[in-house]
């Protein structure tokens, strides 16, 4: 791997009492696919917050491009090409869906009319067209996290996306769509992923390498076949091999 | 005694100044659902907004030129807000406040206080008025107050203004969004902090405005703003807090429950039939009218 776009090292944070992450090291290439997967209560999403700038950490190091990025707020780590999802959508229900995709857009002093053609083409490949001027509230909960998924493609600098667990609660139809707007995105902007995720078919599918978290620590990190095979992922968090 | 002449100027005079309570409510709704707060110093902007149009038609303008000293009120005041937003109400985000409902009444309390008692000290309790040559304009045979007259068509420009801006501009887009969610506007790279500010300079500047111009209607004084905050906030109660529409829709129903209140009932309790409307619409919707049943994530 040459040098990663993204790098966090030493990650920790505390809750009270609790570390929810106890010294977390990843280190993410350009352009790469990354599985994060681990037991309920590993600490991934603590971990996607730090990146990101929800959580700030309580000590460790992270880089973006080289750059440090710990500690800053989420718009000023958006505006500087990482953006993230939520496991529970958020969008503006009493907007329509393009007004949901402009704001990311604009927010970059993007312009209106090119933001509202990517808008209306980023809506017509998540298969929402017929929908792109209701208000976002009419949505599905699924269809609420394939708009948020595209949202994060408006941003014009994006060039870490982390995801966390786009795939929960969401049919397979939909899921399917969520890969493809992956998969374009990274064809034809270079785009890298962090994806959260337990759904174990599809980040087979997904992700160049997968990091395994159990308890605030990262156990191992390796291609999905070189984890799963793991006795201690197996007794952690998968209960049985895969097949 | 019912007479339909009386009724209808009634009615007329109670939208007129029904169209300047909405303004009002308007701007404390706003700020409630961009900053998540009540600003408890508005009546406070709404005296600064009475004061500045004061000094600038008397001392600069004269009361001609009242619709520009109306403008430079409104901008005085938005600019008044703008600079104490991130003194006072910031650090309800950024200082690790825990109750920050609690954080917001009492700095605006003590802003409210530190304002009234600020203009009593320059000003004295002198009630002044910037006077008007604006004279009695007939409605068909009805007459109405020129300067009233004046105030709601400007009042309805500045709402129409206000749509304009949220439906129509990127900052307008941008305060709708961070209505909705917070963290989604930040996660899409809005700087929500400098958003809070130019909101919060907004709501005040809207009370400003209703200030600048009822200071020829109602007299201008450092306690002025009392009976209007008051109105703002039955207002919202009303029509429901958070919701544009219903801060419009219940500002005229205010004021003509209380034009009709005096004229037919009893034009002393002209204040309290306000009450009796907000009352009625806690019993039979106590979201208000245009309010949702509120959740909180």
């Amino acid at each position: 791997m040459t040098s990663p776009v993204l790098a966090a090292t030493g990650l920790v944070k505390r809750f009270g009492g609790f570390t929810a992450n106890d010294g977390v090291d990843i280190a993410v290439g350009a352009g790469e696919v990354r599985g994060i997967i681990g037991p309920n209560g590993a600490g991934k999403t603590t971990l996607v917050n730090m990146i990101t700038g929800v959580e700030r950490p309580n000590a460790g190091e992270i880089l973006l491009g080289g750059a440090p990025i710990g500690g800053l707020a989420p718009d000023a780590i958006a505006a500087r090409g990482l953006v993230r999802s939520f496991q529970v959508a958020r969008v503006f229900g009493d907007m329509s869906l393009v007004e949901n995709l402009l704001v990311p857009y604009l927010a970059r002093r993007g312009r209106l009319a090119e933001g509202e053609a990517r808008a209306r083409d980023l809506i017509g490949r998540a298969n929402l067209a017929r929908l792109a001027d209701a208000p976002a509230k009419t949505l599905s909960g699924g269809q609420r996290v394939l708009l948020q998924v595209a949202a994060g493609f408006m941003c014009p600098q994006l060039s870490v996306y982390v995801l966390d667990e786009p795939f929960a609660g969401v049919n397979p139809v939909i899921k399917d769509t969520i890969l493809d707007l992956i998969a374009t995105e990274r064809r034809e902007r270079n785009v890298t992923f962090v994806v959260v995720s337990h759904e174990m078919d599809i980040m087979r599918r997904l992700c160049d390498r997968i990091t395994v978290m159990v308890e605030g620590r990262v156990l191992l990190e390796g291609t999905l076949e070189e984890v799963a095979s793991d006795p201690r992922v197996v007794a952690a968090y998968l209960g049985k091999p895969l097949r | 005694m019912f007479s339909a002449e009386l009724f209808t100027q009634s009615l007329i005079a109670g939208i007129v100044i029904g169209i300047i309570y909405a303004l009002m409510a308007l701007g404390i709704t706003f700020i409630y659902s961009i900053v998540k707060m009540i600003n408890w110093a508005m009546g406070e902007f709404y005296m600064l907004g009475s004061f500045v149009q004061y000094f600038l038609v008397v001392g600069l303008l004269g009361p001609d030129l009242w619709w520009v000293a109306a403008l430079l009120s409104a901008a005085a005041v938005f600019l008044v807000g703008w600079l104490i937003e991130p003194v006072l109400i910031k650090p309800m985000f950024t200082g690790g406040i825990e109750r920050r409902d609690d954080y917001a009444t009492v700095v605006t309390i003590a802003l409210l206080l530190l304002m009234r008692n600020l203009a009593t000290a320059l000003n004295g309790p002198y009630q002044r008025s910037p006077g008007t040559n604006l004279g009695t304009v007939m409605l068909g045979p009805l007459p109405e107050s020129g300067a009233r007259l004046a105030a709601a068509l400007c009042a309805l420009a500045a709402m129409v203004l206000f749509w304009v801006l949220l439906k129509k501009t990127w900052l307008g887009l941008a305060l709708r969004a961070s209505s909705q969610s917070r963290v989604g506007v930040q996660i899409a790279g809005v700087d929500i902090l400098r958003l809070d500010q130019v909101a919060f300079g907004i709501g005040v500047g809207l009370a400003g405005v209703a200030g600048a111009l009822l200071a020829p209607v109602f007299l201008v004084f450092p306690t002025n703003g009392v009976v209007t905050t008051t109105k703002g906030f039955e207002i919202i109660v009303i029509g429901g807090l958070g919701s544009i529409p219903g801060a419009v829709v219940a500002g005229i129903l205010l004021g003509v429950a209380e034009s009709l209140g005096a004229a037919f009932i009893s034009s002393p309790y002209q204040n309290a039939y306000g009450f009796v409307l907000l009352l009625a619409v806690l019993l039979i919707k106590p979201s208000g009218l245009f309010g949702e049943r509120m959740r909180h994530a």
